[in-house]
């Protein structure tokens, strides 16, 4: 494949959106929506079915118009790609879309055709792509014969095949187990490291750990945009340790540790802590309860997983718009 | 130039895809082939080309001297009648008209020399019972026959009666037959038309066709709208492919096809079922080439206006069904008052059966502005799909 060039920091974000909003007859699909990707980067844009992830990609795709906001990608508005533009994207779409009286290679042939590949090169980069999803020997089966995973893959070869720099991918996953899942995710990680963007959206909390960057959404709304990690330190405040002693503690015995958040009593002799700073926070645990007379049998970070902080998330969020409902409809609470 | 060799590329795979998913289909693709060619078969075997005669009864007076033999009757209406029986009981007649076992009720009158002594005309009283419109225009030939030919006897009669009568009285009369008086004129006719089509030769080619544009409609309708609602027109909007490269492809497709399914079927019907093809074969293509453009416009139309496929073939029936009733296929154009005929010349098949049939069974290619006709058909609707096609593709909603 042709090696797109490592840009430099300075470089615009290759997929841009600013305060975008699309509505549908009213309805809020997607609302006030920024974000940025840079290239070789992997976005993943995370959130239950409705919550907006399809109508963001058909809107950076240039298929619909948002209401309010701008779009650019490679330097572009969608709605108007040049066709070196368009020769640069790829999109999978959600629902397989491909055409069931051809095979498996002819399919991936077909799409080669669109984006210009001529007859003589096609052979080796269909190859190529039927081999990344682990569909080459399924090349001559009729796409209609295909199982619901290895249709999703096809689609996803057909994205791979014409050599793209940015790849807008709608559920690339979806179906799919998870060892395949695995080997999918491994495939886009080695496109983003070869300088390609990508815009992946999964309705599997699981998959940010793949990802460069990751957009929460919601019924629309952007709950949260950062990298995997950060967003699991968001959802609670921080790092969170498990504390265990050899009898029982009393969570005041902290009260006078720096950077912890928050200090729950799970058991008589079980604490869960939250620190602004792991590192700094354990010795100084340890040192205090040990001055109490309280001796710590062990301190473990505990990772919850991303279900848990995203579901934290949104559960923050809901809480927060909530809130914001409530002092809305109170008298004298704003417009 | 790169763009230029990169629009080939595009257009190519389009042919190529269009192609193998009708190829992946050998069934539809048989029948497509010999569906044509074993209709016209079983039309050109099972078709006679003429009515069974109507299923008369005659009444006559019971005092008359009339003949009692149906025989004499039929040889009267040269065959147009079966004389089943001769009664005398009009009304027992009539009713077995109405229980329709009887076709035809043709009344003598019971007092027609007395009339014509006094110089009157006598009244034969036909009954039909006949909801059909072509039967009952069969009916009025046949009872026109029968008046003209009852005449003609009575004259030939009267003439054989008189001439005896003069010779008897020693007239010195020039015999003329009485024959010659009863029918003083008689038609030599004789038609220049270059060839002698059946019913099968001169339906072929408006059957041919009428399928060729049925093919080239349906298969275009259904292509596109399965690309607009399977998604597929997602990831040609995506692309770099234009409108232009898109219907390209999807015409040099289907009409390559339909030259091909046109060929065969036009074979079997020359070779094997002995339609003649006057014309030659290369003004036989160019008609068949046109009628394939201007159709493959209807089907791009009907896929741009069709929400559904089945919305797609119900518009392609219609289609049909229009092109069947207003093309000429049954009915000539020439019945149609004015409006009517301009809707039958926006049918492409009105233009297809007039030059096959002027090609294929005279040798020549007709009304040259029906073939200027199709082409701009095939022109204003190519445009006006290409313009809709751009809006779909190229337009963020």
């Amino acid at each position: 494949m042709q090696q797109p060039s490592t840009p430099s920091p300075s470089d615009r974000p290759v997929v841009e959106l600013e305060h975008v909003t699309r509505r549908f007859n009213g309805l809020t699909a997607v609302d006030d929506l920024s974000l940025a990707i840079p290239a070789g980067a992997i976005l993943g844009v995370i959130g239950p079915s409705g919550s907006g992830k399809t109508t963001a990609v058909r809107m950076a795709t240039g298929m619909l118009n948002p209401t309010f906001g701008e779009i650019r990608v490679l330097g572009e508005v969608p709605a108007r790609f040049s066709r070196k533009a368009r020769e640069q994207i790829a999109y999978m779409p959600q629902l397989f879309s491909l055409y069931d009286d051809l095979t498996a290679g002819e399919n991936i042939n077909f799409v080669a055709g669109l984006f210009g590949t001529y007859w003589w090169k096609r052979g080796p980069v269909v190859r190529r792509a039927l081999e990344t999803v682990d569909l080459w020997d399924a090349r001559d089966r009729l796409a209609r014969d295909l199982s619901g995973g290895m249709q999703r893959r096809l689609e996803l070869a057909c994205a791979l095949v014409h050599d793209p720099t940015v790849l807008f991918l709608d559920e690339p996953t979806a179906g799919i187990d998870p060892v395949l899942r695995q080997s999918i995710w491994s495939s886009l990680r080695g496109l983003a490291d070869e300088g390609r963007t990508l815009l992946v959206t999964t309705q599997y909390v699981s998959d940010a750990e793949y990802c460069d960057r990751v957009v929460l959404l919601a019924r629309g709304h952007l709950v949260a945009f950062d990298e995997p990690e950060a967003l699991r330190r968001r959802a609670f405040g921080g790092d969170v340790l498990q504390v265990h002693t050899e009898r029982a503690v009393d969570p005041e015995m902290l009260a006078g540790v720096a950077h912890l958040t928050s200090v729950r009593q799970d058991s008589p002799r079980r604490l869960t802590v939250v620190t602004a700073d792991a590192g700094k926070s354990s010795p100084a645990i340890i040192e205090t309860l040990r001055q109490q007379g309280v001796a710590v049998a062990s301190v473990e970070e505990y990772q919850p997983s991303y279900d848990d902080a995203f579901a934290a998330l949104v559960g923050a969020d809901e809480r927060a718009m909530q809130a914001l409902a409530g002092e809305k409809t109170e008298p004298g609470g704003g417009a | 130039m790169s763009g230029f060799f990169k629009s080939i590329v595009r257009i190519s795979s389009f042919i190529g895809k269009e192609l193998r998913e009708l190829i992946r289909r050998p069934g539809a693709v048989a029948s497509l082939i010999f569906g044509p060619f074993l209709i016209m078969a079983i039309f050109g075997i099972g078709y006679r080309g003429y009515r069974d005669p109507f299923v008369t009864e005659v009444v006559t007076p019971a005092d008359s001297k009339l003949p009692t033999d149906p025989g004499y009757y039929e040889n009267l209406t040269e065959g147009r009648l079966n004389i089943v029986r001769v009664s005398h009981d009009e009304q027992a007649a009539i009713e077995r008209l109405r229980k329709r076992q009887v076709d035809f009720v043709v009344a003598a009158p019971n007092n027609a020399a007395q009339q014509l002594r006094a110089g009157k005309q006598s009244v034969l009283h036909v009954s039909w019972n006949e909801v059909d419109p072509v039967a009952d225009g069969l009916a009025q030939v046949a009872v026109n026959t029968l008046v003209h030919e009852l005449n003609a006897e009575i004259i030939r009669q009267a003439a054989d009666e008189g001439f005896k009568a003069a010779a008897a009285e020693g007239a010195d009369v020039e015999q003329i037959p009485p024959e010659v008086i009863a029918e003083p004129t008689k038609a030599e006719t004789q038609n220049l038309a270059p060839s002698k089509p059946d019913v099968l030769d001169f339906f072929g080619p408006a059957v041919f066709a009428l399928v060729l544009q049925h093919l080239a409609v349906t298969l275009t309708a259904l292509s596109m709208v399965r690309e607009r609602l399977g998604g597929q027109m997602d990831r040609f909007r995506v692309s770099p492919l234009n409108s232009m490269e898109l219907l390209i492809g999807k015409y040099v497709a289907y009409a390559l096809f339909s030259l091909v399914i046109s060929a065969l079927v036009a074979a079997l019907l020359v070779l094997v079922l002995g339609v003649p093809m006057l014309g030659g074969v290369l003004p036989f293509a160019g008609i068949v080439l046109l009628l394939t453009f201007a159709s493959l416009g209807v089907g791009l139309l009907i896929s741009l206006i069709a929400d559904s496929e089945r919305q797609a073939v119900q518009l392609s029936m219609l289609v049909l069904l229009a092109s069947v009733f207003f093309s000429g296929f049954v009915l000539p154009v020439e019945e149609f008052i004015q409006p009517v005929r301009y809707l039958a010349y926006i049918l492409p098949v009105t233009h297809g059966i007039d030059t096959l049939q002027e090609s294929m069974l005279r040798g020549g290619i007709g009304d040259l502005w029906m073939l200027g006709a199709l082409a701009l058909i095939g022109v204003v609707l190519y445009v006006g799909s290409l313009l809709r096609l751009r809006r779909v593709l190229r337009s963020a909603i």
